[in-house]
């Protein structure tokens, strides 16, 4: 009876597969060198967590999918499995591009005969299996076509350990577990496409209830049955397990196969999808969140770390001088040596470093054997091993700096960069410095992306790239505030911007740009008005910080040295561009701020000051501001503080203030006349 | 065989790494039965290479998780037996000058250091005999048969600490504790006070269990401990473990417990048996602590809120020697300054620590 002893394996050996490979880009160029599997995660490689995770729930066969660098997951893998109960194998094909590749790979060989676990080998938990297991077997037992469980864990929308870039909506039935239909969310919505979702009206018909989801982390933990490497063979196109499997399955009248889904609670899962994802599960691991997969729990033999107060993780020989200071969140790890007046905080340091005096770092992820001269500053960034920073040398955030790049004495990195030691062209054997970038003494270029990456690549629009470049920006998530980030994706996915830029610098070009091009063609005052006004609306910003910009942009424009008759003077220019301010200064309060920002403008550098009060009596000529306005401006607190130019500037107004409250009066007398009369 | 060995080793050391196993009973059965497989299925010929076989198995299951302490503890209770074995093996042996042998075993334990040197050389060169072995097997067991009979013979003392009518307060879920006062509640009517023991909440599972067994029991919030202490007759607790002060690693609130009874004047007994205690002194509070995940205390789905704060969740609690009144072990009732006399006792002074 064939089928009774498959039912008797599945409960004996449990097989897991592991697919070592990302099949994207994101952590170039540190991955040219090295498989992201190995990467150190808290000094520990990204696999280990993998495999603790797996043997935690009693997997006993492991199958690693190894593609780029084979041969160092090769060999690592090879060291593990001598201390672990686990067998471990590992396939290795340089061919595949994407994980349905390698699932065709998989059903090729023929390798699995059970249901099995399909993982990354970048999945951090610790969750038990063993429960999930069990529902899956039984719902297998009570309906064959029920050919996969996904695993998913809630968090909130904004939660840190969600990948901003693979976002994804599931659409659930809770009362059979079953999930009905998937769809990747972009983080770029630049197209109706992409804001829409299309499902079957079937699903409504044939289930009561269900939950549209985005608050799920899908770490891409499966369990799997034999048929879901078959069903990738059969269906050739499909490249990646959620978008294009599932999706597929799920929206494929055919196939009638169901995907089921098992929600955890109280437990940690995530993956280390990209630089962000790397910063946001360090930092778990560190505050505990994994426990027990805790630096203190030493998942690698021969590791001693020790727990102290304050989330500090210590090994035994690491030597703190006596005036260091190590704050909250670090990891430290062995032989690794800190001099005097250092400040460390947030960071994980690996084996073997040497910091010098005065070092500053922050939020920063340094590998094994890296030296770190005095004085140096380093934030938010992740230095790979061998790297030399020489003495004075400032890192700025969201960099990733790859193995033994050398960075020359007093040299400022810039934010975002990346650097590697490899030659830019494959040929080349010897690389070209760039001293501009790693300093005159330095050794590294700047790593550019490859144009035509591979076919998937190209299958993606642009803005999918641009999320791939945002995961690289480390401190992306922290730079948004948490109300506007929705609002920052809209306005981003607008225009053509591929770094997210800060609002108000970026509504500054605008601004400038819209009135330099009014300025040099000629634009009619309306045409002017109304482009200004647009940029208002699609910023989301108000008429003060139009004016703020509008004011000084336009009285830049006057030459005071100018002859009548140019253009330039400020007469003309008033008479020319007035107008436009006025379209931006509508009630008294509008008037009256106008007036700050025209005693701020004249103060500053940019505008003459000697524009000051004939643009004022332009304003008060043509009823851009009115004389209440005036007055309240001049008897203000506001306009009596700042800096002495301004105080000048104000007391300069003084005979048009005497004059504006002598007309009043007169009227007021005036008046009191006539009703004595 | 080796290989054998080995893996039973390797096997237990990741289930105390991953946490697995947990806890001072199971624990020091666990390791109990593994060293009996280990000395029974090795090859030695000397008590230096035995020593040091069961040093290095030691040496890793303690690495494996230092806050159990219990496996220490074990272990060096088989170090200690060992010693002992070879010493009366030697006296049998020579059959001369008992006395001056037997003599060094009773006395201070610096004294002895001083004689150690000499005596780890002859050590070498002894051979065992083969009742040697069964004996030393044979008082593995009698450890053994220790450890099962722990919460027998401490709830038998029960009716001489607890007495009609009391108000007893009591803290977490321990196994002992628990026994202890069924026995008491099968003698005498009491009433029992559990604090519920945030964020494990294992006090209100004690407390189910209690009114299971008849006994008149109230839930309390941590925060209530110190209001009702004042109504309190006695406080008894179940602990983690014993350090050499005399001081306890106990669950979380305990600290609390005791310094409100302190306060109050009120009588601290915590119910352990042997094994728990441990000749390690506790030079830093968070020594022996273990920082859970801090889950229970704040959720991991408030993805906006665990960026900004940083919550630690200790499972234990150090509470010093001052606060506790009475130990009431196995061998009976001890004041806090008799444990010395306890160590010196089980533990040999070499076996501190595994290095090798």
């Amino acid at each position: 009876m064939p089928p009774k002893e498959k039912v008797e394996s599945t409960e004996q050996v449990l097989q897991a597969v592991i697919l070592a490979d990302s099949f994207d880009e994101r952590f170039q160029p540190i991955t040219l060198e090295t498989a992201r599997c190995l990467l150190p995660l808290c000094n520990v490689p990204l696999i280990s967590y993998t495999f603790e995770f797996l043997a935690v729930a009693g997997v006993q066969e492991i199958f690693v999918f190894c593609c780029s660098h084979s041969d160092k997951v090769k060999a690592f893998v090879k060291q593990y499995g001598k201390q672990s109960n686990m067998k471990i194998h590992t396939i290795v094909s340089q061919e595949c591009m994407s994980v349905g590749d390698a699932m065709r790979e998989l059903d090729a060989k023929q390798l699995i005969d059970t249901d099995f676990i399909l993982v990354t080998g970048d999945v951090v938990s610790n969750m038990k299996l063993d429960r999930v297991l069990e529902e899956h077997r039984a719902r297998r037992q009570a309906d064959k076509s029920a050919i996969m469980t996904m695993v998913l864990k809630k968090a909130s929308p904004q939660h840190r350990s969600r990948a901003v870039g693979d976002g994804s909506l599931f659409v659930l039935d809770q009362t059979s577990k079953e999930c009905l239909h998937y769809q990747p969310v972009k983080a770029f919505k630049s197209t109706k496409q992409d804001r829409r979702m299309t499902m079957d009206m079937e699903i409504f018909k044939m289930h009561p209830e269900i939950q549209i989801r985005n608050d799920l982390i899908d770490c891409q933990v499966d369990i799997c049955s034999v048929e879901v490497p078959a069903l990738f063979t059969e269906n050739f196109d499909y490249q990646d397990i959620r978008s294009d499997f599932v999706h597929g399955i799920l929206t494929s009248d055919l196939l009638g196969k169901t995907i089921h889904f098992h929600e955890v609670h109280d437990v940690y899962a995530a993956r280390v999808r990209s630089t962000q994802m790397y910063d946001a599960i360090s930092k778990d691991i560190i505050s505990r969140w994994t426990f027990p997969m805790v630096p203190d729990s030493n998942l690698q033999a021969g590791d001693c770390y020790e727990y102290r107060r304050g989330l500090v993780y210590k090994e035994k020989s690491v030597v703190l001088s006596r005036t260091c200071v190590v704050e909250e969140k670090v990891v430290i790890g062995a032989n690794t040596q800190i001099a005097e007046s250092s400040v460390l905080s947030n960071c994980v340091i690996g084996k073997n470093c040497v910091i010098g005096a005065n070092v500053k770092i922050d939020n920063a992820y340094i590998w094994d054997n890296v030296i770190i001269m005095d004085n140096c500053v380093i934030q938010h960034s992740i230095i790979a091993n061998n790297a030399v920073l020489e003495e004075g040398v400032t890192v700025r955030k969201g960099c990733l700096i790859s193995f033994n790049v050398t960075i020359g004495a007093k040299t400022t990195v810039p934010p975002f960069s990346r650097l590697t030691t490899l030659p830019e062209d494959e040929d080349d054997d010897e690389l070209v410095s760039e001293p501009a970038v790693v300093g005159a003494s330095g050794k590294g270029r700047v790593f550019k992306e490859a144009e035509d990456s591979d076919d998937e690549d190209e299958e993606e629009d642009p803005k999918n790239k641009a999320v791939n470049r945002l995961a690289y920006d480390l401190k992306e998530l922290a730079l948004e505030g948490q109300d506007d980030s929705a609002s920052e994706f809209e306005s981003e996915a607008s225009d053509d911007e591929e770094e997210a830029v800060n609002p108000a610098e970026e509504l500054d070009r605008e601004v400038s740009a819209t009135l330099e091009r009014a300025f040099k063609d000629g634009h009619s005052v309306d045409i002017a008005a109304l482009e200004l006004n647009t940029l208002r609306m699609a910023s989301f910003s108000n008429f003060h910080e139009m004016r703020k910009r509008i004011i000084p942009g336009v009285l830049r424009n006057i030459d005071v040295t100018a002859k009548p008759g140019s253009g330039k003077t400020t007469k003309e220019i008033l008479a020319r561009w007035g107008p436009l301010i006025g379209r931006m200064i509508h009630d008294e309060d509008d008037q009256v701020d106008g007036l700050y920002i025209l005693q701020r403008s004249c103060a500053s550098p940019v505008v003459a000051t000697a524009v000051f009060t004939p643009a004022l009596r332009y304003f008060y000529d043509n009823d851009i501001t009115e004389e209440d306005a005036i007055l309240k401006w001049f008897y203000s607190e506001k306009s009596q503080q700042g800096s002495d130019m301004e105080k000048q500037l104000r007391e300069k107004t003084q005979p048009m203030i005497d004059y504006l409250e002598q007309s009043e009066s007169e009227e007021e007398s005036d008046e009191e006349d006539e009703d004595s009369e | 065989m080796s290989l054998n060995k080995n893996e039973l080793v390797d096997d237990l050391v990741a289930k105390l790494k991953r946490r697995q196993l947990v806890g001072s009973s199971a624990v020091s059965q666990a390791t109990l039965k593994l060293l009996v497989v280990v000395i029974s299925k090795n090859n030695w010929s000397t008590a230096n290479q035995l020593l040091t076989l069961v040093k290095s198995v030691g040496q890793k299951l303690i690495q494996a998780n230092p806050t159990e302490l219990a496996v220490g503890n074990i272990i060096r209770r088989v170090l200690h037996v060992i010693r002992e074995e070879y010493r009366e093996a030697e006296n049998d042996k020579t059959n001369t000058e008992f006395h001056h042998h037997a003599a060094p075993l009773t006395t201070s334990s610096s004294m002895y250091n001083l004689l150690g040197e000499s005596g780890a050389a002859q050590e070498e060169q002894v051979q065992f005999s083969h009742s040697l072995r069964s004996n030393i097997i044979q008082e593995i067991r009698d450890i053994k048969i220790e450890l099962e009979n722990i919460h027998e013979n401490i709830k038998n003392q029960a009716p001489l600490h607890i007495h009609s009518n009391e108000i007893i307060m009591t803290i977490g879920r321990s196994k002992t504790v628990e026994e202890f006062l069924k026995m008491a509640a099968s003698k005498r009517k009491f009433q029992v006070l559990v604090a519920e023991t945030a964020p494990s909440y294992h006090g209100q599972e004690m407390a189910l269990e209690l009114s299971k067994a008849g006994i008149e029991t109230t839930v309390i919030p941590d925060s209530a401990v110190f209001a009702v202490m004042s109504r309190v007759n006695k406080v008894i607790l179940g602990t983690h473990a014993v350090l050499a002060n005399g001081g306890l690693v106990a669950i979380s609130g305990s600290h609390m417990m005791a310094a409100a009874a302190k306060h109050h004047s009120i009588p601290v007994v915590v119910c352990t048996g042997l094994y728990k205690l441990s000749p390690l002194y506790p030079y830093d509070e968070d020594s022996f602590n273990v920082t859970m995940n801090p889950d229970s205390v704040l959720g991991f789905e408030e993805g906006d809120l665990i960026e900004k704060v940083t919550v630690t969740n200790p499972y234990y609690d150090y509470v010093s020697p001052d606060f506790v009144n009475l130990f009431i072990t196995n061998q009976g009732g001890h004041p806090p300054s008799y444990l010395y006399r306890l160590i010196v006792e089980n533990y040999d002074p070499d076996d501190q620590t595994f290095d090798l």
